[in-house]
Formats: C-alpha cells, sequence, structure tokens
C-alpha cells in the first residue's frame, strides 16, 4: 500500500471565463484503493477527475500516472493512456442507439487499429469479453437490446461493464448515481466496489452523498472552491468537518440524514 | 389583473380575427372572383371532363420515357444535394464550422436558396447551361441544398458533446469517435430528411419540364397547347402513378430496414 | 465434487459459445440489410446518371456559368422596375391567402370524414383518405395547368389550384391530428353531461387547435412559394412577369422579381412565425 500509483502535483485549470475551477492540487492515490471526492457542486471535483484522463487540459500542474508524466502527453500516447482509465458518468453517455453490447465494446476501441474500430469489426474474443463483462454486470439477457431501453441503474451498469471492458488499471467515476433513485443507487456503488476489490482497480468516485461515501470508500478527499480542504478515513469524516466542507448546516443535515 | 390581461386577450383576437376577414374580402375583390365567375366556372369544368374521358396516352413509350427521366432527375438531385449539403453542413454546423463567421454565412446562404422556388431555379439553369435534364438536376440540388443544409446542421449541432467524452474516454481514436459515438446518432436523422427531401424532388421533377428542364412535365404542358385535355388527364395519371410507386418503393425499403433493426435489437 | 463444477463451467462456456453465435447472427443480418438497401441505390443512382446523360462536369460548368450568369446579367438589379413587379407580388399574396382559406375550410370537412374516429362510415373514410392522398400527390403546378385549360389564364385557375393541392396536405394533416386525440380526455368531458357543441369546444377543440394552426400557417408559407412559380403557366402571380423579363433576357429586371420573391416569402414567414408564437 506504499507504492504510489497515482499522483497529483499543484494541479490547477482556471477555464477561458476566468473561473479558477482548481487550486494547486496535489493528492496521491494507492494501488487497488476506492477513494471517494465529496465537496458541493461547483467545487471543482469533476475538473480534477477530466484533468486526469485529459478530457479537459489542466493549465498547470502535473499528473503522473505509474511513475509516467502524462501531463501533456499527445496523439497516440494519450490514447494509451486513456485507454488504461475507464470512466463512467452521471448520465451514463452511452450511445443511445447502439446495442447494449456494442456500447461495451467501445472499451475496447483504445486496442484496435483505428479502421477496425471505427468500422466496428471487433475480434471474437473482445466480443466473447464483452459478454462475460455484461454478465458480471447481471445484464447478459439484456445484451442485444438498445441501450436507451434500458433503465437508468442498468445503463449505468452497461456504463460500467464498458469500462471494465478496457481492462482498466484507474476507474474515474464522475457522479456515477446523481442520475439514479436509492436502490439503483446502492446497486451500482455495490458493483463499482466489488470490482475495484476483486480485480484490483484503483477508483476514484465523485460523489455529493457524503452517507455513500462514508459506506462505500477506503478513503475520503473533501474539495471546497478547487481546494483540498479534507484527505482522511471514513471515520474520520466528522460531523464537523463535513460542515466545514459544505459550509452550510442546513445542506448538511438535509445530506446525512 | 388576470381579468383585464383576459379582456386584453380577447380584444387583440378579435381584432386579428377581423383583419383576417377584411384581408380576405379585400383579396376577392382584387382577384376578380365574383359569384358570376364561380358559377361560370361549373359549366366550363363540365365541358373539360367531358373531353378529358377517356384518358388517352397518345405515345406511351415517350410519355413513360418522360416520366422515368422525371424519376432519375429527383434521384440526381437528391444525390448531389445530399453530398453537397453533409460537406456544407460541417461549415454550418457551430460545434464544427472552424470560424462562427463562416457558420452564418452559409446559413444565410442556405437560407437565401431555399427561398427561391425550385422552378425559378430551374429558369436560371437553363440560361447557364441549356435544355434538358442537366439544368433540373441542378436546380433540385441547389433548392435541396437549401433545405438540407439547414436541417443538417441542426442535427450536428444537437450532437451530445458527453457521449463523444465518453468514446474518448475510452481512448478512441478521433475517427472511432465519429464513426462509433457520432454517425449513430445521427445517421437515422439524416437518412429520414433525406428521404423526405426525395419525395419533395420526386414531385418538383415532375413539374420541371413545364420550364423545358426535362422529364414529364413538358407532355402536360405540350397536350394542353394541342388543347387534348384527354391526353392531359392521361398524363396526369402517369405522374400519380409514378409518384405514388415511388412512394411506396421508398416505404418498402423504409420497412425492410425498420424491420431488420428490430429482429436485431430484440 | 468436481464433476458437478466441471459440468457448470462446461454449461457456462456452451452458454457464452452460443450468445456469441446470436452476436454474429444478428449483425450478419444487419448488414446483409444494409448490403441490400446500399444495392438497390446504387443501382438507382448508376441507372438515373446514365439516363440522364449526367457528367460530373456539368456540376462543374454549371455553377460556374450560373456565377458569371448572376454576376454578369443579373446583377445588378434595375430597382427602376420595381413598380412593374408591385401588382404581381400583392396578387400573388392573395392568392396565397384565398387559396388557403379555401383548403383549410374543405380540409376540415374532409379531414372529419377521413379520421376513424369522427368519420360517419367507415367507408367513407376510406374514400376521403384516398381523394385526399390523389390530391396530395399531384403537385399544384399540374393543377395550375389542368385549371388553366379549364377556365381561362388568371389568377383564379392559380387559387384554385392552391386551394386544391391544399387539400392534399391539409386534409391528411387534420384527419391525422383527429385520429390522435385522446378518446379519455373527451370521455370525461361527455361524462360531465356535456352536449355535442360543448365536448367539441372543451374536449376536442383544444387537442386540435395547436396542429391546427401550425399545419395552416405552414401551408401558408407553402402557398407563397407555389403561387410564385404559377404564373409560369399562366395562373397568375409573379411568375408570369418574372418569366416575361427572362424570355425577353430583361434579366436585371428579373433579379427584381427573384428579389421580390424572396422579400414577399421572408415577410409571409416571418408574419406566420408571430401569429404560431402568439396563438399556439
Amino acid at each position: 500500500m506504499t507504492d504510489i500509483f497515482l499522483e497529483t502535483r499543484n494541479l490547477k485549470k482556471v477555464y477561458p471565463d476566468g473561473t479558477e475551477a482548481l487550486k494547486n492540487i496535489t493528492l496521491t492515490f494507492n494501488k487497488g484503493e476506492l477513494v471517494s471526492i465529496i465537496g458541493p457542486s461547483g467545487a471543482g471535483k469533476s475538473t480534477f477527475l477530466r484533468s486526469i484522463n485529459r478530457l479537459n487540459q489542466p493549465s498547470s500542474g502535473e499528473v503522473i500516472f505509474q511513475n509516467e508524466q502524462i501531463t501533456n502527453v499527445k496523439g497516440k500516447k494519450l490514447l494509451l493512456v486513456r485507454r488504461q482509465i475507464g470512466m463512467i458518468f452521471q448520465d451514463f453517455n452511452l450511445i443511445k442507439r447502439s446495442t447494449t453490447v456494442r456500447n461495451v465494446l467501445h472499451g475496447r476501441l483504445g486496442y484496435m487499429s483505428s479502421l477496425k474500430g471505427a468500422f466496428g469489426r471487433f475480434s471474437e474474443e473482445d466480443v466473447k469479453e464483452a459478454l462475460a463483462i455484461l454478465r458480471r454486470v447481471g445484464l447478459e439477457d439484456h445484451a442485444f437490446k438498445r441501450a436507451d431501453e434500458l433503465s437508468g441503474g442498468q445503463q449505468q451498469r452497461v456504463g460500467i461493464a464498458r469500462a471494465i471492458a478496457q481492462k482498466p488499471a484507474l476507474i474515474l467515476a464522475d457522479e456515477p448515481i446523481a442520475s439514479l433513485d436509492p436502490s439503483s443507487s446502492s446497486n451500482v456503488m455495490n458493483y463499482l466496489k466489488t470490482i475495484s476489490e476483486e480485480d484490483g482497480i484503483t477508483t476514484i468516485v465523485n460523489l455529493h452523498q457524503v452517507d455513500v461515501a462514508k459506506r462505500f470508500a477506503s478513503r475520503i478527499i473533501g474539495i471546497k472552491a478547487g481546494e483540498v480542504v479534507f484527505d482522511g478515513k471514513p471515520n474520520e469524516l466528522t460531523e464537523q468537518r463535513i460542515n466545514e466542507i459544505y459550509d452550510q448546516r442546513g445542506l448538511v443535515n438535509e445530506l446525512t440524514s | 389583473m388576470s381579468k383585464m390581461n383576459k379582456q386584453n386577450n380577447n380584444l387583440s383576437r378579435g381584432i386579428l380575427w377581423s383583419l383576417a376577414f377584411i384581408f380576405f374580402v379585400i383579396s376577392l375583390l382584387q382577384l376578380d372572383i365574383a359569384p358570376e365567375k364561380l358559377a361560370n366556372i361549373f359549366s366550363r369544368t363540365q365541358r373539360l371532363l367531358d373531353n378529358m374521358f377517356p384518358p388517352v396516352i397518345d405515345d406511351p413509350i415517350n410519355i413513360a420515357g418522360a416520366a422515368i427521366e422525371s424519376l432519375q432527375i429527383a434521384v440526381m438531385g437528391t444525390l448531389w444535394g445530399i453530398i453537397f449539403s453533409i460537406l456544407l453542413a460541417f461549415f454550418a454546423a457551430k460545434n464544427m464550422t472552424p470560424h462562427i463567421s463562416i457558420s452564418y454565412l452559409v446559413k444565410a446562404l442556405a437560407a437565401f436558396v431555399r427561398a427561391v422556388p425550385a422552378l425559378i431555379w430551374a429558369l436560371l439553369f437553363i440560361i447557364a447551361v441549356g435544355l434538358g435534364p442537366t439544368p433540373g438536376i441542378l436546380a433540385l440540388a441547389v433548392n435541396s441544398v437549401g433545405m438540407l443544409v439547414k436541417v443538417y446542421a441542426e442535427t450536428i449541432e444537437e450532437i451530445d458533446q458527453r457521449v463523444i467524452d465518453a468514446i474518448r474516454a475510452t481512448g478512441g481514436s478521433p475517427i472511432q469517435v465519429v464513426m462509433q459515438g457520432v454517425l449513430p446518432t445521427i445517421s437515422s436523422i439524416f437518412i429520414s430528411w433525406s428521404v423526405f427531401r426525395f419525395d419533395i424532388n420526386l414531385r418538383y421533377a415532375t413539374v420541371l419540364g413545364v420550364v423545358g428542364a426535362g422529364g414529364i412535365g413538358w407532355e402536360l404542358i405540350r397536350a394542353s397547347r394541342m388543347i387534348a385535355y384527354n391526353e392531359m388527364l392521361g398524363v396526369t395519371i402517369v405522374m400519380f402513378i409514378m409518384v405514388l410507386g415511388a412512394e411506396y418503393f421508398t416505404r418498402f425499403l423504409k420497412q425492410r430496414a425498420d424491420l431488420a433493426t428490430i429482429r436485431a435489437t430484440k | 465434487m468436481n464433476l458437478p463444477l466441471e459440468e457448470a463451467l462446461q454449461q457456462q462456456s456452451n452458454k457464452q459459445q452460443l450468445q456469441y453465435e446470436a452476436y454474429k447472427s444478428r449483425k450478419r443480418s444487419l448488414l446483409y440489410n444494409r448490403y441490400f438497401i446500399l444495392g438497390i441505390l446504387a443501382i438507382l443512382i448508376i441507372w438515373s446518371w446514365v439516363g440522364t446523360k449526367f457528367h460530373i462536369m456539368d456540376l462543374f460548368s454549371g455553377f460556374s456559368n450560373m456565377a458569371i450568369f448572376i454576376f454578369q446579367d443579373l446583377l445588378p438589379p434595375d430597382f427602376t422596375t420595381i413598380p412593374s413587379f408591385v401588382g404581381p407580388i400583392l396578387e400573388t399574396l392573395y392568392m396565397s391567402y384565398v387559396g388557403l382559406l379555401f383548403s383549410v375550410t374543405f380540409s376540415l370537412f374532409f379531414g372529419l370524414m377521413a379520421a376513424k374516429n369522427t368519420t360517419v362510415h367507415p367507408a367513407v373514410a376510406i374514400v376521403s383518405r384516398s381523394f385526399i392522398a390523389f390530391l396530395r400527390s399531384i403537385p399544384a403546378m399540374v393543377w395550375g395547368i389542368l385549371l388553366v385549360a379549364a377556365i381561362g389564364l388568371g389568377p383564379l385557375a392559380g387559387t384554385l389550384a392552391l386551394g386544391l393541392s391544399g387539400i392534399g396536405i391539409l386534409g391528411k394533416a387534420f384527419a391525422d391530428l383527429l385520429e390522435e386525440i385522446d378518446e379519455n380526455q373527451v370521455n370525461a368531458v361527455r361524462a360531465t353531461g356535456a352536449n355535442w357543441y360543448q365536448v367539441i369546444g372543451q374536449a376536442v377543440w383544444p387537442q386540435f387547435k395547436p396542429g391546427f394552426v401550425g399545419w395552416s400557417l405552414y401551408k401558408m408559407d407553402l402557398n407563397i412559394r407555389e403561387a410564385s412559380v404559377l404564373g409560369v403557366v399562366g395562373a397568375g402571380g409573379i411568375g408570369f412577369a418574372l418569366e416575361g423579363s427572362i424570355s425577353l433576357f430583361q434579366y436585371q429586371q428579373a433579379s427584381v422579381g427573384i428579389l421580390a420573391i424572396f422579400a414577399l416569402i421572408l415577410v409571409v414567414e416571418f408574419i406566420t412565425a408571430k401569429l404560431r408564437e402568439k396563438i399556439i
């Protein structure tokens, strides 16, 4: 648990309109841990995740992933980095008109030649693997349905399946349960936790539900206005610290009750 | 307060309806549509109908050839309309255009091209390239571009950036993002607009011949100049069959495709 | 203890194989269907390409000649000829409007007869649907030619042509709208003991109105375009004057006519858009 797996140094992001989304974020993550990032909306949680797989280009600072500087990698190299990092989104972001299994197969795009992937010529092993992953998230009977025919919770499980298909070393989940009802939420979180533990995948989950974070994460990071204000074990996150993160007593009561 | 609003509303509605009515009366007067004239219509239509039946197709091979030419003009006009529209739509869509002013320029151009009716484009292209099917094809292509650039660009503008991000996050290359992420979402909308446009073009193609731009329209004008009412009806029936037949054919293809998709996603 | 486990694994892998086969066959059938349709399209295109003797150079020469024609002959417009277009432009507007009211009136009747839930008899519905489809599949221009032959040159022929082709479009639209009306709402109002007029006014009309207004205004937009070219066959409107100036090689006058049509279309579309906002 001592080798550093992912590290950010003085990460900064200023948007073109002048908003300072991240201010000097310096964090380290270990192999296999499930970390939850909490904080009010607009605190910069999403920007932080998207800076790691470079869907957002950080303004300054460094991202070191498996002992490699990836802050400025470009082109082919960037694609190789991205394929090792699975991402799960709040709104699932599936290709709605494509089938479930096709959406999972999209996780293999980074491993294929550009043209083969473009025309969807997936290999037999990839297809079998994708079907096996769908079985793992309990969706084998929905493999050939169009993605938009599934319920929200099921769609998010397809999102997880797509991330696993990448055989990632790291999974980033950006508010994965914000659009789901409570029972689907804990179902999805259970899958994330199981996969993180069984496959030893480091998982970083943005959440705004503090209770969920406490229940599932092995470590919690609090971000407020682009700065880290808490970093510790779930049991160290006291009522008072939560208040500090959210800075709003009423909201916290609402969230923890 | 709300009562007054309602009264106001009723008042403005009343004004609107009276304006509409007054304008109707003015229009009738200006068009010189008077009751005795309308009464006249019936007797003249009676005579026309008497002369129309039974319909005659004087030169079947010639007329069938002209009908086929109309169909071919519609196919070619739609083909080039689609090709140019796809190219231009990427410049017109705000999220793809190299510069926002190019987007406005292309959209304004499309609006102008759209507002000039196809038949006038045909008149102009006849001057530019001479008589025959070519001016008809070009006129339909240009007129289609006016409409398709607009709807294609709107479709592209509605592409969900979040879905694109999802494919990028898997390590997909740009061409994979377009083919696997963007195309499945927009292709069905593109196709249904294109089919819709083909139906419009086919109807235009039947009348382009009126000004000499190829197709069956010319046969109708020819018959009317010879005051051969029975031939006019014959040509009209051929047009009708052609348009209906093409519509059934596109519907058949669409149903076949839908069925295949349903079977594959069961 | 080992045997059942192996068996289970075997079953599992069989199932996997089956599912993979299913994936393959689905993908194959989709591909075949796509090739089938693309094949038909390719044949259609080649057939049309050869049949119209189209040459790829026609695109180039067509557009370059058009550009030369526009900049050498059409421009600049001779704005002193504006007065000669005022009458025809107004006539185009009147024709469109009267044609619209004509087709709205008759479309309401035929739409009611054609919709399954409002018709007096299923047979009447079929006859009305076919009649509407017949009117729709013949372009307004063809109606114009036929009516000019029947009742002579002039805007009356054009107005009636717009009216007839309008029934084809609006009749179908109104019938479809009526068929989509939610019966539950109608029954709910009827259950309160409302009479026929009240049922129509309280339950049917509110559901019908947005589509009715939208389609009618859309038809007005279309009418302006149609009416501006009906003159080419002598059925009234600006088309006649425009073709006249083109056949007399008065291109700078013709360009004023084209601009006038453009302006008329923009103005009418602006007004219909405002009305759409206000009424719906």
